[in-house]
This record gives structure tokens, sequence and C-alpha cells, in this order.
């Protein structure tokens, strides 16, 4: 809508910033090939993990021989194996995400370009889709740092449309990636049919899941006056209010509600809740706040 | 005291219409409200909370509609402040009041905006106001005399519309008359007290208010009675006035082809005044003077003028002072009317050369008869018509009185009511009226007198010589006319009763009786009138009928009266008054303030009236008038429409 004018997705102080940062899974997910995490699998590696006593089909070539010589029984030795991540990263492209300034698309694709970056320079597999439109095309799976370019420029291509409800979209995803690995949920989470069942849907894959809430500074403290009739840009929902003091107490009142609602779904289910506001900068999101909560060191 | 009022002054139909205006705002705020679109991420949570607030009270949906109530309340107050709502802290809780209300000349001073008696107008219209519904009030206005400007009515607007028809007077002030009519229902003359006595008015209490300016005589010998006195003085203590007190023209006796101009100014302020004086001659300025004039001091001036023969004098002292009415005055000089003189006589020298000298000529034209005369049917004529001014009969009587003013000299007047008593020998001269006009500047001491027939004087009669025998000159009224009786002849045939021919104060009593009686006048010598009083002109030549042109140029026709003379009493204005008779002029006259009281306009320092025995202290003014809050009101309602418009531009929410 207005990324002509809107600043580039990923400024080259960040990039900087970034690369030192990789990301941490509180689970260990089997990768799909050999990477530069720890597995938990033991395999080929330079780091050994420990001994085992040897049974018959045992690859050989892992038999300690040393001991073999010393104690005259056959050990295996055990490595570690090193994989690498998945990483998915979930942005709501629903016509509500476009407001603010900078939209609060604008924030998620920024987000998404930034932790999608520090994945493809730990050789993780990126993986970011657009939630909501009804046949997402099929997102790339990117991985190296070559492949920074094509994710940006995938990223572009989100516009916010027409979209269907927030759970039917995370159960596409969940359906087409049957992949352990870490997933970012980007979105306002503002969905008439509730966010709950989305998050069970990724809870079932059981990922590594990060919900980031993104509201537009409209959104915590509206700057509304007068008789209005608020339309809602979804569905064309029509609110009649007529702005008072006690209504916008109330009304945030009602936000504050409704974000403790989600924290505490999150938290009672291991999943890690982080609100953003639009005007919050990306890279003290990323090197503060998603820091504290464990997504990167 | 005090007590709030709706004192509307918009009709019964008019105020429902007014009311109808609130209704009208609430129907188009429901008509209008049209609620602006605006797009959101998400109504969701607005539904919460417009749902959580509903559920809350009535109270909410008042708030919701502030800016309706906000323009109710300013269409309630713009209501309120067309209802008039009044502050009345003094209202007059009597049943029955009388406004005296003093329109004398020095109430025309402005000293106070626009005058003071526009102030006690204006007064006395508030008090009115404040009257109780149902309260009767009685509109009185005296100068020296009193007119009843509205009877007692409990019709405020009749009372209101009478007050400010009230207009000012050149009048003195004199308060009785105005107690009298004030005083007539509150005291009646008779009370029954006896169970037989016929039943008369019951006295009816009221408050009486006065306004004046304080420069009034006592009224003596009168009770207030149930009249309750409030005396409410009008103007200031530090009014400035310059009065002509004098203006009068003269002869002097040496230059006699010369006139002289004399004025006096009084200065009845509390500074040195300074006065441009102005001499008018119909209308053309001929001579001007500056004056200086020292606090409550008076200062003369002369205008030395070539012979004139007629005309108006004005003169205008122009000072910037308080009061006009006194800064102009005027002198009418008429052309000489001689007196026309019957002189009914067997023969007497020294009379006839008394009348026939230079001045005497000058005022009379002297027809001379024997006293066969009387007999004939020319005098019957005469006697009943107004040919003559003055008739001397010398030592003879006529058989009916003539229409005109009598000397008689010897005899008496024929009717009964003059008596001679029996002759008395050398009587001695006691005594001489010299404040009559017949006896200025005469005196008698060297006057001897053989014999005379003392008087026995008709009541109303004055005795203007008295002898030591009883009076020897005496003059009474008769019908309009007056007769004058010398009780001796003063020369016969055989003998010379008395030396007085021979005196130097008979040719100026014969001066005086031309006159007196004889109504001649000097032109130059022409009295003045003052304001209010009433003249009989006594015009030769004129017909039935005259006409009066005031100062304002309207005409009054006048007629004869009974007894011959034309009265005129509209003396109101000042200035010349012109007589007409058939278009021809007949000469003027002029009326003058000339009142040291009226022009004293300064306010005493502690102004007070005195009636009967009781001294009622003057008030400044009534404690308070109705204050009037539509004007709070409207600015009330500016201030809401302002505290409306900032809800609807700023975000100020409740």
């Amino acid at each position: 809508m207005s990324q002509t004018t809107e600043e580039p997705l990923l400024s080259p102080e960040l990039l900087a910033r970034l690369e030192r940062l990789e990301f941490v899974s509180r689970k260990i997910f089997r990768g799909k090939f050999k990477g530069e995490r720890r597995s938990k699998r033991k395999g080929q590696s330079v780091e050994f993990a420990d001994f085992r006593n040897y049974v018959v089909g045992d690859d050989l070539r892992f038999i300690d021989w040393n001991t073999y010589a010393r104690l005259d029984r056959l050990f295996l030795k055990l490595f570690l194996e090193e994989e690498d991540l998945h990483f998915y990263c979930l942005v709501d492209t629903s016509r509500s995400m476009e407001f603010g300034e900078p939209t609060k698309l604008h924030f998620a694709r920024q987000l998404a370009a930034a932790l999608g970056f520090v994945g493809l320079i730990r050789a993780d597999r990126v993986r970011i889709e657009p939630l909501g439109p009804d046949k997402p095309p099929s997102a790339p799976m990117l991985r190296g740092r070559s492949s920074l370019w094509r994710m940006l420029d995938y990223l572009n291509s989100f516009e916010a449309g027409e979209a269907q409800p927030l759970a039917a979209s995370v159960k596409q995803f969940c359906l087409r990636n049957p992949g352990q690995g870490i997933v970012v949920l980007v979105s306002d989470l503002l969905d008439r049919g509730g966010y709950e069942e989305a998050l069970r849907y990724l809870l079932a894959r059981r990922m590594d899941v990060y919900v980031v809430q993104v509201l537009a500074q409209e959104e915590f403290d509206p700057e509304l006056a007068g008789d209005l009739r608020l339309v809602d840009c979804e569905d064309q929902d029509v609110a009649e209010v007529t702005i008072s003091a006690p209504l916008l107490k109330k009304y945030k009142q009602t936000l504050a509600a409704f974000l403790a609602s989600v924290r505490e779904f999150c938290h009672a289910r291991g999943m890690v809740h982080l609100v953003a506001n639009n005007q919050t900068p990306v890279d003290q999101l990323i090197l503060s706040y998603l820091r504290q909560r464990g997504l990167v060191r | 005291m005090n007590e709030f009022a709706f004192r509307s002054a918009l009709t019964g139909p008019q105020l429902a219409a007014l009311a109808l205006i609130p209704p009208a705002i609430l129907a188009l705020y429901f008509l209008k409200l049209k609620r602006q679109p605006l797009e959101v991420p998400s109504t969701y949570l607005w539904h919460k909370a417009i749902e959580d607030l509903h559920v809350n009270s009535l109270w909410q949906r008042l708030r919701q509609s502030l800016l309706l109530f906000l323009q109710l309340l300013i269409a309630a107050l713009a209501l309120l402040a067309a209802w008039n709502p009044t502050w009345l802290s003094h209202e007059l809780r009597g049943e029955r009041y009388v406004f005296l209300i003093d329109n004398s000349a020095s109430m025309s001073a402005a000293d106070l905006e626009p005058s003071r008696l526009e102030w006690s107008k204006q007064t006395a219209a508030q008090l009115i106001e404040q009257m109780r519904p149902g309260a009767a009030a009685m509109i009185v206005s005296f100068s020296n005399t009193a007119r009843v400007e509205q009877q007692f009515t409990t019709n405020r607007n009749e009372l209101l519309n009478r007050v400010a028809a009230i207009r000012p007077t050149s009048r003195p002030t004199n308060l009785r008359e105005a107690l009298l009519l004030a005083a007539g229902l509150a005291n009646p003359g008779r009370t029954s007290t006896d169970a037989g006595d016929v039943q008369v008015a019951d006295a009816l209490p009221a408050e009486m208010f006065i306004f004046s300016d304080g420069h009034l005589p006592a009224v003596e010998g009168f009770s207030l009675g149930n009249l309750e006195p409030t005396f409410i003085t009008t103007g200031s203590a530090a009014a400035k006035n310059v009065a002509i007190s004098a203006f009068s023209v003269r002869r002097p006796e040496r230059r006699a082809s010369e006139i002289e101009v004399f004025a006096r100014l009084h200065n009845h302020g509390l500074e040195t005044a300074e006065a441009s004086v102005e001499l008018r001659l119909d209308g053309e300025l001929i001579d001007a003077s500056r004056m200086t004039i020292e606090p409550g001091e008076s200062d003369g001036i002369v205008f030395p003028l070539t012979e004139m023969e007629t005309g108006v004098l004005e003169l205008r002292a122009d000072s910037r002072d308080d009061l006009v009415a006194d800064d102009r005055a005027w002198v009418a000089v008429n052309p000489p009317q001689p007196a026309r003189v019957l002189l009914v006589t067997p023969g007497n020298d020294p009379l006839e050369y008394a009348l026939t000298t230079g001045r005497a000529n000058e005022r009379a034209e002297v027809t001379l008869e024997p006293p066969p005369f009387l007999a004939g049917e020319r005098y019957q004529a005469i006697a009943n018509s107004d040919a003559y001014d003055l008739v001397i009969f010398d030592r003879c009587r006529p058989e009916t009185m003539p229409r005109a003013n009598t000397l008689f000299i010897g005899t008496t007047p024929v009717g009964g009511q003059w008596q001679q008593l029996e002759s008395a020998d050398v009587p001695v001269i006691i005594d001489t009226n010299s404040a009559h006009p017949l006896m200025n500047l005469i005196a008698l001491g060297d006057v001897d007198i053989v014999e005379a027939r003392p008087l026995e004087v008709p009541s109303g009669g004055q005795v203007l010589v008295e002898s030591q025998a009883g009076p020897l000159v005496a003059i009474a009224p008769r019908e309009g006319f007056e007769d004058a009786v010398i009780a001796f002849p003063l020369v016969d045939a055989e003998q010379v009763y008395t030396n007085w021919p021979l005196r130097l104060s008979f040719p100026v009593f014969v001066l005086n009786v031309l006159d007196y009686l004889g109504h001649s006048e000097d032109a130059l010598e022409q009295g003045f009138v003052r304001p209010g009083q009433s003249l009989a002109l006594r015009l030769s030549g004129a017909g039935e009928e005259i006409r009066v042109r005031d100062p304002g140029g309207d005409e009054v026709r006048v007629s004869r009266g009974n007894l011959g003379a034309f009265n005129f009493a509209a003396t109101d204005q000042l200035g010349v008054y012109e007589i007409m008779a058939d278009d021809i002029s007949m000469g003027s006259f002029a009326v003058n303030l000339f009142d040291a009281d009226e022009s004293a306009i300064r306010l005493a320092e502690d102004p007070k009236l005195k009636i009967g025995f009781i001294d009622v202290a003057g008030q400044a003014a009534p404690q308070v008038a109705r204050r009037e809050i539509w004007w709070y009101l409207l600015l009330a309602a500016l201030g809401v429409a302002l505290v409306e418009w900032y809800i609807y531009n700023r975000r100020v929410y409740l």
C-alpha cells in the first residue's frame, strides 16, 4: 500500500547487529540437513558425547579401539550430531494489519525480515509465510546468506487483503509444513473467531511458538472524538459510539484485559507472548525483548 | 424585603412560542444525529467496551448527549432571560401611594442627567414598578399649584404613562395645594364615631413620596395625618447657576431723551462665575458685556440706549450653568397708552393745572364736563361703556356709578357703602399709608386742612390718609373697579379748604392717580409678569375678543370678562406674549422667572421639608431599584455556548 514511502525492511546497521545473533530453541528438533546446531541425535561430528556397549549391528567405524585395547571390551564412541533448524515466520496479512504509521504489516515484515536474516546466516532453514490469503503462494524454503534478497523480495510482495480467519490460515500452514521448529506468529490477533484455536494448532505440532502481537499506537490510545460510527475494515461490522472519557477508559481496560488473556493463554501452554507497538524500532524489539524472551542470543 | 419576580414584556402566546424551542432542539438533535463513519482495524474491542458501558446506567447515556444538554441549557438560559427575572430589593409593601412630583422651574436644572424632573420621573417609575400587585397609587405634579395627573388606580401602566407625561413648568414652588390633594382620601374631613353618625369614608392611609429639590416654603398649619411622607431630594449640592434677577428699562430723570436698560445677575453657585451678557432688541444684538460674579453675590450692569419707541428687549446671560430658564429675560416696550380721564367739576383750577402738566399730558387725555352733564343721556351711555378709564367727580355725585375707576373729591360714591361723618375743623393728619401706590412718594406733613368730613370706609377698603378725626383719603373696591375718596374739597367758589395744591405732593398725587386708577403706564415702565400669574388686561379699543400669542407661537382666544377686562392666565411659558385684536397688535408683555428661590438650585446640605410641626428629612434616592438579571443570564448562555463550542471542537471528555 505505502511501500514506496516506507523505509527498507532492513537497514545495514541492523544487519550488522543481527550478524551476531542466533536462534535458541528450547526444544531440540530433528533437522533435515547437517547444520550448525547440536542435535539430539548422536552422530558424526567432532564433538564427543558418550560411550556405550557395542551391540551387534553397530557401525564398526565408531568402535573405540583404544578402549578395546585396554579393557578388552567393545565400546562404541558416540558423537553429537550437529543439525540445522526449521524457522518459520507467519505474517498476518489481514486488512487490519494495514493500520498505523508505519503500518502494522510493515512492522511485521521488518520483524520477519530481521529474524529471517538471523536464521539465514546460521544456516537454518527459513520459511516466511503470509497468513490470510485463501491460497497462499508457495513460500520458498530459504537457506544461507545468499537467500537474503530472495527473502526480502518475497516479503515485499506481501499485501494486506481479504483474509480467511486466523485459525483456518494457521491450520493450512500446519498441514503444509509437518516439520518441527521455531515458529514466530506476527499478528494483531484481532480476529473475531478468536486466536486460541490458531495457537492450539501450532502447539499440536509441538513447535517452539513465539507470538508477537503487533498493535498500532492508535489502538493503544485512540485519538477519537465526537459521535462516530466505527466500521470494521474486515467484516464491515459497525459500532456506534459517542466518545467520552468513561468509554475511552473502558476501551483501554478492555484492551488490557484482552492482552492479559492472550499472555495467560500463551504462558500456560509454554508459548512466548510479546506485545509490540508499531512505534517500537525493530532492532530494539529483537535485540532487547526477544533476547530476553530467549528467542535469540 | 428581597423578592424575585418575573417581569416579562412578552405576552403569553409569545412566551409559549419561546417555550417550544427546547423540544425543537431535541427533535432536531434526533433528526440530525448522524455519526461520522470511521474505519478502524477492528470493532472487536469497541463492542466489548460499549457493552460494558451499556450495562452501566442511564447516566452514561446522558453523558453521551452532553452537547445536546449544553444546547438545551443555552436555550433554557435564553428563555429565562426573555422571561426577565428581576431581583426586587425594595418592594413597596403598602396598599396606597401618593407620588408628589415637583415640576417647578428649578426642577428643569440639568445637574442630574437629563434633568431633575426626568430623574424624578424615572425614580418614581422605578418605585411604581416595585409596587405590589393590587396596590393603588396617585400621581400629583405640583409647582405653585398642584395638578392631579392620575387619581388612585392599580393600573401600573397608566401610572407609568402619567408619570412620563409630566412636563416641566416655569412656576415657583408651593407644596400646600399638593398636600391638600394628597390628604383628600387619607384624612377624611369627618369621621363617624357614634353609631348614629352617618357613615363617612374610612381613612385610607397612604405612603407619600415627595420628589423635589427642597426649595419649598414651610407648609404651616397642615397635619399629615395618615400620610407617611418620604422626601426624595433631587439635584446636587454643587449645582451652578447664574440667574438674571432683575431686568428693567427706565428713563433717567436728567436725560429724558435716553433710556437705560438695567440688569442684575446673581451667582447662586459655589464658585466664581463668568457670564457673557447679550442685549438684543427684537432679536438683533445691540450690546454685549462680560461679567464676573463672586459666589453668592449679585452684580448689576447698565446698558445706555438712545430713544426707542417700541420693541422687545431680550437679555441673555450665558455662563454654562445648570438652569437655563433664568438665563434669559425680556422686557416688552409698548407704545404709550394714555389714560382716558373724565373730570366732572364745577371748576377746580388747582386740579386742572395738575392735570395739564407735561407728565400728566403724557399719561392722560382729560375731558372736562360740568356737573349737569351727569344728568344727561350721554353720561348714561358713557357710564355703561368703558369709554373712560377714570372718572373724577369734584364736588358732585352721579346717580349711577360708571364702569370705570373713580376719584371723588368732597363727596362720596353713591350706593350707601361710603358714609361721611360730621364736619371736623382743622383735622390733623397723623398717618399716610405710603405702601399704597397712590401714596407713593407723598409726604403730607406740610399740608393743612381747614375743614373735612371724615370717612366711613366700606369693608375691603384701605385708609390712605388718617387724621385724628378719622380717615381723610381712602380707597375701596367696587365690582372690579376701585373708588378713591378725598374727604374734603380742594377749593370752593367761596373759600380754599386746604393748602395741599400748593405743595409738591399734590401734582405727584395726581400723577399717582393717573397711573394707578387710570392704568396709564409709561411706555417704559412695564411691570413684569411671573409665570403662572393671571392677568387682567384692560384694553381700550379692543373688541369683545382678543388673541394672545404665546412665546411658542400658539394663539389663545380670550373673551372680554364681565368686568371689562380680558382675563388671561396661560402665562406658563417664559418669554414675550403678544396681544392681538383684529390682527392689530395691541402690545405685548413679558413673562420672566425672576425668582430667587427657583434660581437657587443648589441642594441644601441637609434638605428637609417642614410640614406642620414635622420635619421630613430628605433622602438621596430610594434605597435600591429593581435589578434585572437577564443580562447575566445572557452572559451565562454565551459562556455555555463557548464551552459547547470548545467541547465540540476539542477533545474534552466527561
